[in-house]
């Protein structure tokens, strides 16, 4: 479930991005340049952009199965304390991802499958990542908190 | 936006070989990739050397594909030496762990200092 939010939010963007190969680079230029306003530092907005990236693709591939005509939605929107980049897909069930904790060496000595980075990587780019869905769509909500401190330059 | 494919070729230089990459190493980057590592082995080095000063972004299928060159390199026994990443992608190298077995460099100068002291 999305957490209950609280503050004032103000919506930055809502994008529609055609379920098609490569279409996540333009998802997240087009974030990239709805935050531009916020002044995240560049270590922050880099992450954000391979989270949405990751995140894009797999609403893309598993979600909407890359039908063009089926698009993937991302609501950007911030509050004084948070950024929040929610990304919707029409898929059914729980999002897929590789739910295994990649490990290198597994993966080197084939004991473990060599793919499964993606949701390790956002779950690594981003401050929290929340999931919800029913029936119709999946959302993967990412979180960055803008109010850290540890965070300059 | 379009695609940036990934160009990929081969030079020998003393210590090793250098892969020179540019573009983007995602779904699309397999096949040159694996062409290129492929004609770097066949000089049969010791070590390859991965150039991503050319390289603009790196996805977690591109992650899978630098894995498997990994294990590749691993087999033949092989060092894997890298350079040229940005700051970003030098700390998605450090947590997914493969900063731990592919050595990484600022440059190709120093990469190639270790690879021939090794």
């Amino acid at each position: 479930m999305t957490a209950p939010r609280s503050g004032a939010w103000r919506t930055l963007a809502e994008l529609s991005i055609p379920s098609e190969p490569v279409n996540e680079r333009r998802a997240t230029e087009e974030v990239a340049r709805a935050v531009s306003g916020l002044g995240l530092p560049q270590r922050t907005l880099e992450r954000l952009k391979t989270a949405v990236a990751e995140a894009t693709m797999n609403a893309m591939e598993h979600g909407n199965h890359y039908r063009a005509e089926v698009p993937v939605v991302i609501d950007v929107s911030a509050s004084d304390e948070e950024l929040s980049i929610k990304i919707t897909d029409e898929g059914s069930g729980p999002p897929v991802f590789h739910s295994e904790t990649p490990d290198l060496e597994a993966k080197l000595e084939g004991a473990q499958s060599p793919r499964g980075w993606g949701l390790f990587l956002i779950k690594n780019m981003v401050d929290e990542m929340r999931v919800s869905g029913n029936p119709g769509h999946h959302t993967i909500e990412l979180v960055i908190n803008l109010k850290r401190e540890d965070d300059a330059g | 936006m379009p695609a940036n494919h990934l160009e990929a070729s081969v030079r020998l230089k003393p210590g090793g070989v250098v892969l020179d990459l540019r573009g983007e190493i995602n779904r699309f980057a397999q096949e040159a990739l694996n062409a290129a590592y492929a004609e770097a082995e066949a000089k049969d080095p010791e070590a390859i050397l991965l150039n991503f000063e050319g390289v603009d972004y790196i996805d977690s299928t591109g992650i899978f594909l630098i894995t498997r060159l990994l294990a590749k390199a691993r087999a033949s026994k092989r060092r894997l030496l890298a350079y040229g990443l940005s700051d970003h992608y030098v700390e998605i190298f450090n947590i997914t762990r493969l900063s731990d077995f592919v050595s990484l460099f600022p440059d190709e100068g120093s990469a190639l200092s270790e690879a021939s002291v090794s």
